[in-house]
């Protein structure tokens, strides 16, 4: 007789069976490993990254990780020494000529330059590239770097609002781009007088310019490959370049010290030497291999054990941080960053159909002055930054002195007479007050210590919100808080990069702080041919906007990288991020005992 | 056992539609603006529109015909995030390293599992019983997270055992698969242990006992396959969950699956990323309910499907 439980039997090894098959059918579908590149005997830089890089397109970024590669891979007209920190020719044979109104500046190519399938570099790749950064199509983020030469600003306007028209236009988005083409080409400042020769015509002189044109979306962009790649979207009218062609070896054709060897997103990026750079002799290494670790811990430990030669831009909100810097270890580097850790005081007479009472001047400086601010570096944050009285971080521009005798320290009396003067005595009617952060890093601990200093110091309540960090921006955008997080970094050395934050119709100012006096000192400076002078103008400035105070600034932002010096030569930290890291030698590993 | 798997499949359109419905019905009324760059510069009024328009955000019923009409031969636009990157290339690079380590943690979890449950059901109330259970409530417990970091800093930081994380060998593999192969073990082994001292205290057991079997020969030859009945079900959504990744454990062993899309997608509301991955998730996990349900249907002939 037949044993009741026989199909159950078969049942048991068929379920194992049908486990295995399954598992076989997904390992023979590939586990996705991807093998350990070669390791050079030298001449290599390992690199780890906190986040993949999102695009190589040097216009159509914001982010300093993706620009650190794309420098590689490319090579504006002049660049930053990191180690002198001067401004040095580099696909331009020497620093620009500039007319005696300081507006027209003629830039020479080197002859030698080259792009990396052999072309020569011409003036019109230069052209080309600054072409896409004023194509709102490309939705370049710096869009407004190059506003400062003549037409850009309306150019990038026309075909803006030409866009947002083409529906309702009924014409084809090919003529609207030719028309387009003809209209940059006789418009805007920026010209190809031949193929070795670029001028630019500037709307005002712009002091800062050679600054601007060192800076990642002034790269060229390789016209006769990437034309190729150009979609036109027939019901929209916008242009595209296929993601193909930033993302492929094969495709990408770049002017700079490497060329892409292989990317894979969210992993690793393999950078080899170009073989037709001009300056190869000036390179300290052949191949660059950076990996993405998106866990500050694991990339750490993997540091430790000797996989990265260098881990730049180490979080500084990670919980490693402060122990980091305490440990006082000679492969931790940490200095101050040109960037400003603030917050920011909703400046509109009404918030939410309600008065404001942050809108008197007097109460944002008591607010202010109630802020013991190395309390914060000392024990809420634990870095131990220089603290701030001031938006432009002292020292951070060569021969610009920010006012930081305008914004009083802490001082707790004066903070409370001034309040009171204001007509809140002790606190008192002063409600319905919250400081708004983004919750996505530990931004909490420094908010509860404001609101601790400006219940004890001040008697006022204000409460503690925080939400994700889109629906912090888009508050902040539009005016939904009282008193929210900021921070700023610089782009460029000038000090405008932090002074046009508050502008009256700046896009980015978020206080809604409006000052004529502050716009037209700006206004005046921008006109200055005089260096000193001009600085002196933006310090008055500055000085006007810090007595209003629509932030308070907290402290400076800091940088901090790990990397042996004794290994990883030739490379100069420094507050504005400047790298070559075709000129970082890294020496082969020590013989260990 | 045809019809039921023809059935299943004519079923899958029609779930993946509802799916997409929810799914972007909710991804539309998140606040927050899915062309907004972090701490980015932002975009001009102009370009934002020009943008908006590109994308079809500014229509959402163009988006949703635009999208399904992609999304059916396998296309789901681009990221709004991760500018420069097609979602499509986005899962195709991150699903087999996700899936692959799933299958490794759930050859882990059915192992574990099953010993643990074993070990306590062959002495119930022995100390053995309670080390299965201490074991298995630890493992429902302890969170992933925590597991991980333990395992990694032991077994990678000092021991030097394994890789320190990253994806290039399997070896590579042994820790994810364990922590999260962990829970889902627990799970298995307490379905186990408590179905096996029910079916142990079941007549017709009883009768083969009592014929002379011994405790273990019954377990091991009649209760145990009743009793991975319910693993069965268990394993459908198990599988389907573990295979699209973990956003922890993908985290802190930095493997490079699709498990933080399912976080940072809905963070930064890459829409077109949103969908992408929920349309996969949703595909799989209906594909992994009906291999449990044909598994079933074969395991268990009594079973009418």
């Amino acid at each position: 007789m037949k044993p009741p439980a026989a199909g159950y039997t078969l049942g048991m090894q068929q379920s194992f069976l049908l486990a295995f098959c399954g598992v076989v059918v997904l390992w023979l579908g590939g586990c996705g490993f991807e093998s350990e590149p070669e390791a050079l005997e030298s001449g290599e830089l390992r690199f780890v990254s906190g986040a993949p890089i999102d695009t190589l397109d040097p216009q159509g970024t914001s982010w300093l990780i993706d620009f650190r590669v794309i420098e590689c891979l490319f090579e504006p007209l002049l660049q930053v020494n990191p180690e002198t920190l001067e401004l040095e020719p580099a696909a331009a044979a020497a620093l620009p000529t500039v007319s005696e109104d300081g507006r027209v500046y003629t830039f020479t190519i080197r002859p030698e330059a080259r792009w990396s399938n052999g072309d020569p570099v011409v003036a019109s790749d230069y052209v080309y590239g600054w072409r896409r950064a004023l194509l709102p199509d490309f939705a370049a983020d710096y869009a407004g770097l190059f506003f400062c030469i003549e037409g850009a600003e309306a150019f990038f306007t026309w075909r803006g609002q030409q866009l947002a028209g083409f529906g309702e236009s009924g014409g084809s988005a090919q003529s609207l781009w030719d028309r387009t083409q003809t209209r940059f080409a006789e418009t805007v400042g920026i010209e190809a007088v031949d193929d070795r020769t670029i001028r630019v015509r500037l709307r005002e002189p712009t002091a800062y310019f050679k600054e601007l044109v060192a800076f990642a979306a002034f790269m060229p962009i390789h016209e006769a490959s990437a034309e190729s790649f150009l979609s036109l979207d027939d019901r929209t009218g916008v242009l595209t370049t296929r993601s193909a062609y930033f993302a492929e070896p094969e495709n990408l054709v770049g002017n700079g010290p490497y060329r892409l060897t292989e990317w894979t997103f969210k992993r690793r990026m393999i950078l080899d030497q170009n073989p037709h750079y001009w300056n190869r002799e000036a390179m300290g290494n052949q191949r660059i291999v950076m990996e993405v670790n998106s866990d500050e811990g694991n990339a750490l430990l993997n540091y430790r054990q000797g996989r990265y030669d260098w881990f730049p831009n180490v979080s500084t909100s990670s919980a490693q941080a402060p122990d980091l810097i305490a440990s006082g270890q000679a492969d931790v580097h940490t200095g101050p960053a040109a960037g400003t850790v603030f917050y920011i005081f909703n400046c509109r007479p009404t918030v939410g159909g309600k008065p404001n009472p942050l809108a008197d001047p007097r109460v944002r400086r008591a607010f202010s002055m109630a802020i013991d601010r190395d309390l914060i570096v000392n024990s809420v944050t634990r870095l131990r930054e220089p603290t701030a009285t001031t938006i432009v971080p002292v020292g951070s521009i060569p021969g610009y002195d920010p006012p930081e005798e305008v914004l009083p320290g802490f001082d707790p009396v004066a903070a409370r007479a001034l309040l009171a003067e204001a007509g809140y005595p002790g606190g008192e009617g002063l409600t319905g007050l919250t400081a708004l952060f983004n919750t996505e890093a530990p931004h909490d601990k420094l908010a509860a210590a404001l609101a601790n200093m400006w219940k004890t110091h001040l008697g006022v309540t204000v409460q503690l919100e925080g939400v994700e960090k889109s629906a912090f921006r888009s508050r902040r955008k539009n005016g939904g808080f009282t008193i929210a997080r900021g921070n700023w970094f610089g782009d460029y050395r000038d000090p405008t990069t932090f002074l046009d934050l508050f502008r009256s119709n700046d896009g980015n100012n978020d206080a809604a702080y409006q000052n004529p006096a502050y716009d037209a000192k700006l206004a005046e400076a921008a006109k200055e041919l005089d260096p000193a002078v001009r600085f002196g103008l933006l310090r008055e400035a500055e000085a006007i906007m810090l007595a209003d105070a629509p932030i308070v600034p907290l402290h400076q932002a800091i940088n901090l990288e790990l990397f042996d010096p004794e290994r990883v030569r030739t490379l100069y930290p420094n507050a504005w991020n400047y790298r070559r890291l075709s000129a970082i030698r890294v020496a082969a590993p020590a013989e260990s005992p | 056992m045809g019809t039921l798997i023809f059935r299943r499949l004519l079923q899958l359109p029609l779930i993946l539609g509802v799916v997409f419905a929810v799914t972007f019905t909710l991804v539309w009324v998140l606040p927050g603006n899915p062309l907004d760059r972090g701490e980015g510069r932002r975009l001009s009024p102009e370009v934002e529109q020009a943008m908006r328009a590109r994308y079809n955000l500014d229509s959402p019923g163009r988006f949703v015909v635009e999208y399904a009409r992609g999304a059916v031969v396998g296309d789901f636009g681009p990221s709004l995030q991760y500018k420069g990157q097609q979602v499509r290339d986005i899962i195709a690079a991150g699903l087999p390293v996700s899936a692959s380590l799933g299958a490794a943690a759930l050859g882990v979890a059915v192992l574990l599992g099953t010993v643990a449950g074993v070990m306590g059901a062959l002495r119930p109330g022995s100390p053995l019983d309670s080390a299965s259970l201490g074991l298995t409530l630890l493992g429902i417990s302890l969170p992933n997270f925590v597991t991980g970091t333990v395992l990694l800093v032991v077994f990678a930081g000092l021991l030097r055992w394994v890789p320190v994380g990253g994806w290039s060998s399997p070896q590579d593999m042994v820790l994810p698969a364990v922590t999260l192969g962990l829970a889902p073990a627990a799970y298995i082994a307490r379905l186990i242990r408590l179905g096996l001292a029910d079916i142990m205290a079941s007549d017709y057991l009883r009768t083969a006992r009592a014929k002379g079997l011994s405790h273990s020969g019954a377990l091991f030859r009649h209760a145990l396959k009743v009793a991975y009945l319910p693993v069965l079900s268990f394993l459908g959504p198990a599988a389907a969950s573990v295979m699209t990744g973990s956003f922890v454990v993908e985290k802190v062993f930095n493997i490079p699956g699709i498990g933080e899309y399912f976080v940072y997608s809905v963070l930064n509301k890459d829409q077109f990323l949103i969908l992408g991955i929920v349309l996969v998730y949703a595909t799989l996990l209906v594909v992994f309910n009906l291999l449990v349900d044909v598994a079933y249907a074969w395991l268990d002939p009594r079973i009418e499907l």
